[in-house]
This record gives C-alpha cells, sequence and structure tokens, in this order.
C-alpha cells in the first residue's frame, strides 16, 4: 500500500470534516475520492499532501510516517483545482521550480523540463507566461510541474473542476492514458461520478467525513454497500423494502409474476427511447421505473393505467435504510 | 497620469486589448463629466503647483543655484533625503511582515491592530510630534531621561525625525501591501510547498515577486510622503539650524523670512524629487499589473 491513513479526524470549529478515517491506498492506482461538497474528500487530500493537519491519526505515505512531516519534506505532487500557477515564471520555469529547488545540474533540468513539456503537449509554450495559456494548457503545465519531481504519490484536488465541459472530458482521459504511461500512484478529488467511474481504478467514496465504501467501479456499481453509495453512483428507487435501479424494474399489466406490487401510473415523460414513470403503488410508495418506448407502448400505458411491478432478475438490490440518501 | 504616460510610450500586448472594455458612446454627459473632472483638477492641484514652478523659475536658474550653493539648505536638503531612506527601509521591511501578518494570519487582536494601522494617517502629525516628545523627550519625557543617561538622545535630534517619519508614512505600504497580498491568495506558495520549498525559498521565489509592485508602489508612496513630512518634525526636531532642519522646515523659514523665492525653489526641488518617482514607475512597471 502506498498511503495508508489511520483513524484520521479534523475538526473546523464545530464542522466535523472528517470523522475516524481509515484508507488504503494501493500503489501505482490511480484512485477516486468521491463524494458530495464538503464531504471531507478535498481535506482528506490536502491532510495527506500535508496543506492541512489533522486533530489526530496518522498518515504514511510509502512506508514513512508522514504524519508530522511538512509539505516539503512529503515528496508528494499536488495539482490544484485553479491550477496555482506561479503568474511571474515561464511555463518552463513553471515545471523546472520543483528541480531547481531540488539543485538539480542546470542541463539535467533543462532535459527534464523539455521531456515534461513534450508529455503534456506544451513543448512550443515553455516560453510563455502562464497568463498566455488557456485553463487546460495551465493544468497540464501544473500537471507537468508537480511530475517533475517524481513524486512517490500525485494528488489532484478537482483538478478538472475549473474547466469547462468539452475540456473536461478531454483532459479527463489524457490523465487516464498518462497514468498508463507514467505508472506513479495517483489520487484525485472529484465531486462527479462519471469521471470517477470512467477514470479511476478504485473509488473511494466518502460522505459526511466518512468512507462510505472502496472498490473497483463495477464493484461499487454492482455491490453497493449502501444506499447512498447506490444513489451517488445513480438514480434510485425504492420498491417493497428494497433500493434498486428505475430500469432494474419490470413491469406488467398482469399480476402475472409471484411478488409483483400493484400500482397505478400517475405521471409519465417520455424522453428519447426512453419513458420515464412514476407509479403510486397500493403500499404507499412513489416507485421510478424506466423502461423503453416500444415495451410502453406494447403494454398500451398512459396516465392512470394500473401495473404490477417486480426487481428485474439480476437486479442490484439493497435492503432500503430508514434514512435514504 | 501615470496611464496615459504608458499607453503614449509603449503598445499594449494583444491579450491586454481583448480585455479592454469596448468603447463606450460619448453622450454629451460624457463631456460634462470631462470638463467638471478636469477643471476640479486644475483648480485645486495644476494650477497651484504650476505656479509654484514658474515662480521659481522667474530669474531663470538663479534661485536653484542659490540654494545649494548655501551650505545650511544643503545639509537640510540632505538630511531630508537621509531621513526618508530610512523611513522607506524601516516601514518597507515591517510594512511587508505586518501585511503578511494581517492576511495570513487569524489572531485575538487583529481588528484592534487593523485599526491602529490608520492612527497615523487619521490624526495630525503635530499629535504625532507632541506624542513622541512625550514619550521619549530627553528631559521629562516617559522613556527619554533613560535613554538620555546611556548617550542617545532622540528627541530634537535625527532618531526622533526618523521616527516622526517613519510613524506618519507607516500605513501607505501597508495599505498597498494587503490587496496585493489578498489577490494572490496563498496557492501558489503552498504549491510550491509541496515541490520541496521551504518558507525562506517560498518568500524569496514566490511571495516577493508576486508583490513587487505592491512594493514598488509603496516605496514611491513612502517616499514622497517622507520627504514632505512638516508637522511632527516640527515638533521633535528642534529645528537646529545645519542639524535638525530638514527641507520642509527650510521652506517654511525661508518663506517666514520674506525669501519667497528660496522657498518657492525648495518647494520646487522636493515636488520634483515625487514627481519623478512615480513618473519613473510608471514607465518600468509591465502594463498587466494596475
Amino acid at each position: 500500500m502506498s498511503i495508508e491513513v489511520r483513524g484520521l479526524n479534523k475538526k473546523f470549529g464545530d464542522f466535523v470534516a472528517l470523522d475516524d478515517v481509515n484508507v488504503s491506498i494501493p500503489t501505482g492506482q490511480l484512485t477516486a475520492l468521491l463524494g458530495p461538497s464538503g464531504g471531507g474528500k478535498s481535506t482528506l487530500l490536502r491532510i495527506i499532501a500535508g496543506l492541512e493537519k489533522g486533530d489526530s491519526g496518522t498518515v504514511n505515505i510509502e512506508g514513512v510516517d508522514a504524519t508530522n512531516l511538512p509539505a516539503q519534506k512529503r515528496n508528494v505532487g499536488f495539482v490544484f483545482q485553479h491550477y496555482a500557477v506561479f503568474k511571474h515564471m515561464t511555463v518552463a520555469k513553471n515545471v523546472a521550480f520543483g528541480l531547481e529547488i531540488r539543485k538539480r545540474p542546470k542541463d539535467e533540468i533543462e532535459h527534464r523540463v523539455d521531456e515534461l513539456l513534450k508529455l503534456v503537449h506544451l513543448s512550443q509554450f515553455s516560453h510563455r507566461l502562464p497568463s498566455q495559456l488557456s485553463g487546460g494548457q495551465r493544468q497540464r503545465m501544473a500537471l507537468a510541474r508537480a511530475l517533475a519531481v517524481e513524486p512517490s504519490v500525485l494528488l489532484l484536488d478537482e483538478p478538472f473542476g475549473a474547466l469547462d465541459a468539452k475540456v473536461r472530458k478531454e483532459l479527463r482521459d489524457w490523465l487516464r492514458r498518462l497514468h498508463d504511461d507514467v505508472h506513479v500512484t495517483t489520487v484525485f478529488v472529484t465531486h462527479d461520478q462519471e469521471e470517477a467511474l470512467e477514470v479511476a481504478d478504485e473509488i473511494v467514496v466518502v460522505n459526511e467525513g466518512r468512507v462510505e465504501q472502496v472498490g473497483t467501479p463495477d464493484q461499487l456499481y454492482d455491490e453497493p454497500a449502501n444506499d447512498f453509495v447506490m444513489s451517488f453512483l445513480g438514480e434510485v428507487t425504492h420498491l417493497g423494502g428494497v433500493s434498486l435501479r428505475p430500469h432494474d424494474i419490470e413491469l406488467d399489466t398482469q399480476p402475472r409474476l409471484a411478488g409483483g406490487v400493484e400500482g397505478t401510473v400517475s405521471r409519465m415523460v417520455r424522453i428519447g427511447f426512453e419513458v420515464r414513470l412514476t407509479v403510486l403503488t397500493v403500499d404507499g410508495d412513489e416507485v421510478s421505473v424506466v423502461v423503453t418506448r416500444t415495451h410502453a407502448r406494447s403494454f398500451g400505458l398512459e396516465e392512470g393505467s394500473t401495473v404490477w411491478l417486480t426487481p428485474a432478475d439480476g437486479a442490484t438490490l439493497i435492503p432500503r435504510m430508514a434514512v435514504a440518501g | 497620469m501615470a496611464d496615459t504616460l504608458i499607453h503614449d510610450i509603449v503598445e499594449p500586448a494583444p491579450v491586454e486589448q481583448r480585455l479592454r472594455p469596448p468603447r463606450v458612446r460619448k453622450t454629451p454627459t460624457t463631456y460634462i463629466l470631462r470638463f467638471i473632472a478636469t477643471a476640479y483638477l486644475f483648480f485645486l492641484v495644476a494650477w497651484p503647483v504650476s505656479l509654484v514652478v514658474t515662480h521659481t523659475f522667474d530669474d531663470g536658474f538663479s534661485s536653484i543655484q542659490a540654494l545649494l550653493s548655501d551650505p545650511d539648505t544643503v545639509v537640510a536638503l540632505e538630511l531630508s533625503a537621509y531621513v526618508a531612506v530610512f523611513s522607506v527601509v524601516i516601514n518597507t521591511i515591517f510594512g511587508v511582515g505586518i501585511s503578511m501578518l494581517l492576511v495570513r494570519q487569524q489572531f485575538p487582536g487583529k481588528r484592534l491592530l487593523n485599526a491602529l494601522l490608520d492612527i497615523p494617517l487619521s490624526v495630525s502629525p503635530i499629535v504625532v510630534g507632541l506624542a513622541l516628545v512625550l514619550v521619549y523627550s530627553g528631559r521629562n519625557g516617559w522613556f527619554g531621561p533613560i535613554l538620555s543617561d546611556i548617550g542617545f538622545q532622540i528627541i530634537f535630534s535625527t532618531p526622533g525625525i526618523i521616527m516622526a517619519t517613519t510613524f506618519v508614512a507607516l500605513p501607505l505600504m501597508i495599505r498597498e501591501l494587503v490587496p496585493v497580498l489578498e489577490e494572490i491568495g496563498i496557492e501558489q506558495e503552498q504549491a510550491a510547498q509541496s515541490l520541496g520549498a521551504n518558507a525562506m525559498q517560498r518568500f524569496w521565489r514566490i511571495t516577493l515577486p508576486s508583490i513587487k509592485w505592491g512594493i514598488v508602489y509603496g516605496v514611491v508612496l513612502t517616499l514622497a510622503r517622507s520627504l514632505g513630512e512638516f508637522g511632527a518634525v516640527k515638533v521633535v526636531s528642534g529645528n537646529i539650524l545645519g542639524q535638525t532642519r530638514t527641507a520642509t522646515l527650510v521652506v517654511e523659514e525661508k518663506y517666514l523670512n520674506f525669501d519667497p523665492q528660496g522657498a518657492y525653489a525648495t518647494a520646487f526641488l522636493l515636488a520634483m524629487v515625487s514627481v519623478a518617482c512615480i513618473v519613473v514607475v510608471a514607465i518600468i512597471r509591465p502594463k498587466n499589473h494596475h
């Protein structure tokens, strides 16, 4: 394990940012810290980097106890949401900063900076100032700067959060490919479940200062540990005593299947090929169901129709919690 | 004025051009507002100051020559320069420190400190002078006799003049730096820290270059204020000819002694130093700094 966090607590005044957090981050993988805003994931990342100090608990990086180590001695690369470029230095100088601090020989620095700028496709901009770059270019520069010092772990705090949707998508794919080339242990914070599911090898779901679940994207999606994880990774509805995805409900106009729950269609919205239904069951539940347009037509569904609902075979079901997420 | 200077001399970079707001359509109101602003500045600043210049050169350069050939006046000008340089150095070092403290740290009494820093601007310099006399006077001051006993005289001597000047010019550097520090934030320094830079390296390589122009402006304002200080200095200096008489005191002295020509000439020299500072900074500063 590359990063081991044990029993970490952090309060800001009365607000509990982290509540007894234990996480192990595997070496060489791309791990996402996923969760809603204010859930504590950025705080966790900043404590790992040493930019913030936990109230109690330990942080271990590559077998070294880093709990009381200042940030400059942890050898971590950190990438900020708003890039944190050195505005008064050229792109090349920005990337060279860490190496100059480490007093590496001049020609070695020059060589390494060239190499990194090539890696992030910024070679032709090496003499520009950051103010002459676009947001996406600045973030790539910041990434090159963090990689220059060959950090043992690379930490990215909502790295694409300030970029527009298109650039965001490009950089996301690019980060995945970069990681496949460079293989440095990488942790990135995001509140975007699609980003995490698409890019990460492993996802740590953080909510209200606690780790809800750790697993691969498939594990999280197929076997969510609780209602929160399930609802955070996609749409969720409740049928009988369980939570499940709206497209995992089978619908029939006759009580043909055992255990079917009777209800009335109260609302019908068609979006392209799919039809979203709201069904009021006899138990008093309001259930969302998604069916295909063809399916809906073959049953002759309309508002007021009586239907029977059952969970589909192989659907992800989890017992419904008292307080739904 | 600084802005017009810049545009006349250097062409704006392409990036700048894009950021400039679109040209506003000119209406009669625009011209009326312009006229009022210009007239206001003319009657309040430009005309009186230009009269000082024209009076100085009534007889060509003779008044300036006369001034510079008077050893007492030369000593006074030197003393003013000496005091101003000291005040600038002290206020720069403490200004940077206090500004960083105010922006970066949370501590009890921060608001009080912030309010105290404005006192030199809000209190009359005469009061500042009297306050310093109360504390440091060699005969009956609160702290002065002790210093006097070990042979250190503050009031009626150069240290007193430096203290009074520094006090009066204290907030200028801080008020210049605080907004700059707030704007740059601490992320750049945190990035530098994660790249291995220690506190000293972060200060010299990141913070200082980022606030460079704020410091330059602070220095110019402090220098101009220090050279022009009169009230506080008059109280603490004792106005000893050839020893503790500064240039501003010379202006008053000459004016009261029916030598308006000499007074104008000295005033002109003082004003020129300040104007020169502002012009030099306006020329050398990069365009993307406001």
